[in-house]
């Protein structure tokens, strides 16, 4: 794979069914080894984008290339790269865990003993080895699921891309399922994960993708978008001081950027009209110049969540400003998304 | 947790595809059950087919019963094949291995062909006691379950190719329709449980009877292979990406195999049964490459374009898309027709070209009001087909046949290429020249539409074109194409 080029590139991507545009100008790339999160409502085109970058689909207009090569032109070598893990996918019936695995492997071009090698290091990578004569079909969702990501890692693929992964399972299945994400991160794969649980993505990922109506709305990482630099350049502080909150609401009406968002039983909530952190320290700098006896002072941070739905809400209301996009990528669709 | 994984049930030769259906469908109910169920009733036809009185009734019974398993019921576990892949998206999975669709669809036949293969070879033994203790032709009725066996390989090859449509009441009503009108059923199951035991005498092609039996196996062999590969590839393109060029292969090997088939009508002097067989195939080849959609990938058209000004003829014939899949067709048409007027007679070469104008008439039909969402053509075209076929099944019945029984010329037959070849038929002598001219010219409307759909079709897929141009001849040129 060339690692001259970004393992991932998306261009002017559009794909329509019939009168409908389930992909609309897509652009972003997407480095080698990093962690992507793809996050949009149901509907918003985020399957449709991965179908067609996994090859499954074909482009109405635009350019994909991963790991170099072009999806439509070269699907083959593409395929050769990638581990696909749709967001559902059935097993087969009369078929144990490893005939499941030894087929997918031979399908993949393995043979003999260095298919029983390839299929044991999947199955102990991913805790199946104890299920090994299990009917595939008679497993729970959180196992078909560790199933599922062996058989996009039997080829070893330098990309991954996982169509909700975690969708409908418990809490402990979750965990294990992150944790796997996370060692393959830690291997250098580059990984595009879509999920509706945002606080996970948030943990697992360098940095994030939304994608709304068929575009793409925000590119960055997940810490600006839940400090709201993203959307409204302002940052929320929770301060405590020991004594009269009144000393603090004195200087907060005195001091520039800040205005106060509520008093609280030992402090206040402020709001400060920065979100770098040079300004931030700045203001905590003064307060302690000023005599202040502060206690505690952090910035409050929004579930991701909030911030999706207030970034939908600004762009339903036409008053959303999207981050620049990467360098090197038509800036178009977030122009459009205002 | 390390333990040594063991997994030697088959070896790495063999297709993946074909390891995976037959772990699968050897374990399934319905395979056990047929084997217990097929094996208990032939002990009983075995032990009964001692006395001679009832050696008639055992024997038709015994062929009953191979064939409704060879020919009907393991054909039919291809029914969901493909579809229940497509369903439960596994397809998409299959689709990211090294595995094309060629060897997908291929592998799902093949296991059902290996499994009907160890049934039959399980009835050789019921087969060679019946000669020690009835008396029969062993070598006959080795053959006569051969020739089920083929029949049902076939069967399975089609039903296989249904099984790429999703849609539960189309594939139904493909496989079952025919088989419930008119009785169909009871009468196709009594021709194939006699088939190959000694009832050829009044076959329609007198290739089979006239020639010796080796020569009519490998013809019978030939054929059913060709037959095989056509439903094969036909349920490949419709699932291989975008970007194959399965249509090369398939199309060469379908022009071949017509080219060889009239060469060997030439060299045994049997032309005009060739011709009769050609005739037929020919509308299956049209069916597959009028119902291909428009490629509109550009590497598709730069390999072409690779291979010089041969590439760019090659191109019209033999690209994936029903555009090109039209001049390959009239192609085809061509040269059959000529051997048939060459063969049998004008007269019929006419008919034969009235015929492919029928299977154009569909696809003009199906370019007319099918959507542009559509990207298989195959579901509308077996719709109109069949509603054509209804159409026409039901003129014939109310009006063709009284006129014919009243010695008058259904002469409205000309309007249907369908309907024509029974106008034609059932005409008075004085008639037939004018009705046959008259359906030729009408006929002659329908590739006429569909040229100019294909115009409008092959301007859409210009880009495409142009950018497979540029891919191989850099930032020029491409404007002409």
């Amino acid at each position: 794979m060339d690692r001259s080029q970004p393992a991932v590139v998306v261009e002017d991507l559009h794909r329509t069914f019939g009168a409908l545009k389930a992909v609309d100008g897509v652009s972003f790339s997407i480095d080698h080894g990093r962690v992507v999160g793809f996050v949009g409502a149901n509907g918003a085109g985020k399957t449709t984008t991965m179908r067609i970058m996994a090859t499954l689909d074909s482009p109405g207009s635009g350019r994909v290339c991963m790991g170099g090569h072009n999806v439509v032109h070269h699907p083959a070598k593409v395929r050769r790269l990638l581990g696909w893990m749709p967001d559902s996918f059935g097993t087969y019936e009369h078929m144990t865990v490893l005939e499941y695995l030894d087929f997918y492997a031979r399908a993949l071009g393995f043979k003999g003993a260095d298919r029983l090698r390839r299929i044991q290091e999947v199955m102990d990578f991913t805790d199946l080895t104890p299920l090994a004569d299990r009917m595939s079909n008679k497993m729970s969702k959180g196992q078909t699921q560790r199933l599922c990501l062996g058989r996009a890692l039997l080829h070893d693929p330098q990309i991954l891309i996982l169509d909700e992964p975690a969708a409908g399972l418990d809490p402990k299945a979750r965990v294990e399922l992150k944790n796997l994400i996370r060692i393959l991160a830690q291997e250098g794969k580059t990984i595009l994960i879509s999920s509706h649980i945002l606080s996970e993505l948030g943990e697992m990922c360098d940095s994030l993708l939304f994608i709304d109506k068929g575009r793409i709305v925000h590119h960055g990482d997940a810490e600006s978008m839940v400090r709201g630099t993203a959307t409204a350049g302002e940052t929320l502080v929770n301060v405590q001081i020991a004594g009269e909150p009144a000393r603090l609401i004195e200087w907060a009406l005195t001091a520039p950027l800040i205005k106060i968002e509520e008093e609280t039983k030992r402090g206040a909530r402020l709001r400060i009209q920065a979100a770098d952190d040079d300004t931030l320290s700045g203001v905590l700098r003064r307060m302690i110049q000023d005599g202040l006896p502060v206690l505690d002072f952090h910035r409050e941070e929004r579930r991701l969540e909030d911030a999706f739905i207030d970034m939908l809400g600004q762009i339903d209301k036409n008053t959303f400003k999207p981050p620049p996009l990467p360098a090197g990528l038509p800036q178009k669709n977030a122009e459009d998304a205002k | 947790m390390n333990v040594a994984l063991t997994l030697s049930d088959f070896p790495d030769r063999l297709s993946p595809m074909v390891v995976k259906e037959l772990r699968q469908g050897l374990r399934t109910r319905l395979f056990g059950g047929v084997l217990l169920t097929l094996h208990l009733m032939l002990v009983l036809l075995t032990l009964m087919s001692g006395g001679a009185e009832n050696a008639a009734v055992v024997s038709g019974w015994f062929d009953g019963i191979v064939t409704l398993v060879l020919c009907i019921i393991m054909p039919l576990r291809g029914f969901s094949a493909v579809a229940d892949e497509l369903k439960s998206g596994t397809l998409d999975m299959l689709a990211l291995t090294r595995l094309s669709g060629g060897r997908i669809i291929f592998g799902k036949w093949a296991a059902i062909a290996s499994q009907s293969l160890l049934l039959m070879l399980s009835i050789l033994p019921y087969v060679v006691a019946r000669f020690v203790f009835g008396g029969l032709d062993l070598f006959g009725e080795i053959a006569a379950l051969f020739y089920k066996w083929l029949a049902g390989v076939v069967i399975a090859a089609v039903i296989v190719a249904l099984s790429t449509q999703r849609q539960f009441w189309m594939r139904a009503l493909v496989v079952f329709l025919p088989l419930m009108i008119g009785g169909c059923g009871a009468f196709s199951f009594i021709v194939m449980s006699r088939m190959g035991t000694g009832t050829s005498s009044g076959s329609m092609f007198t290739f089979f009877t006239k020639s010796g039996g080796g020569s009519a196996l490998l013809v019978a062999v030939g054929l059913a292979a060709w037959t095989i590969f056509f439903f094969l590839s036909l349920a490949a393109t419709r699932i291989a990406p975008a970007a194959s060029l399965l249509s090369v292969v398939k199309r060469s090997v379908h022009l071949v195999m017509l080219l060889s088939l009239l060469l060997l009508g030439w060299l045994t002097g049997s032309g005009a049964d060739m011709s009769m067989i050609a005739a037929v195939a020919l509308t299956l080849l049209m069916i597959d490459v009028l119902t291909e959609r428009v490629n509109e990938v550009p590497s598709v058209y730069a390999a072409f374009y690779q291979r010089g000004w041969p590439g760019r003829v090659a191109l019209w014939l033999l690209a994936p898309g029903w555009v090109t899949g039209l001049v390959y067709s009239a192609l085809l048409l061509a040269l059959v027709a000529v051997y048939v007027g060459w063969t049998r007679s004008v007269d019929e070469a006419k008919l034969v070209a009235v015929s492919a104008s029928g299977t154009w008439m569909i696809a003009a039909l199906v370019q007319l009001f099918s959507t542009r969402r559509s990207r298989d053509l195959l579901p509308p075209f077996i719709v109109f087909w069949l509603f054509v076929n209804v159409v026409i099944a039901t003129l014939g019945r109310l009006l063709v046949m009284p006129l014919a029984m009243k010695s008058s010329t259904a002469r409205f037959t000309f309007a249907l290429p369908q309907l024509l070849p029974a106008g034609y038929a059932t005409a008075q002598p004085a008639d037939k020249a004018a009705l046959l001219d008259l359906g030729v010219l009408t006929a002659c409307v329908w590739p006429v539409i569909l040229l100019f759909a294909a115009m409008l079709a092959w301007r859409h897929a210009r880009p495409a074109r142009q950018e497979g141009w540029r891919m191989v001849h850099g930032q020029k040129g491409g404007d002409a194409l």
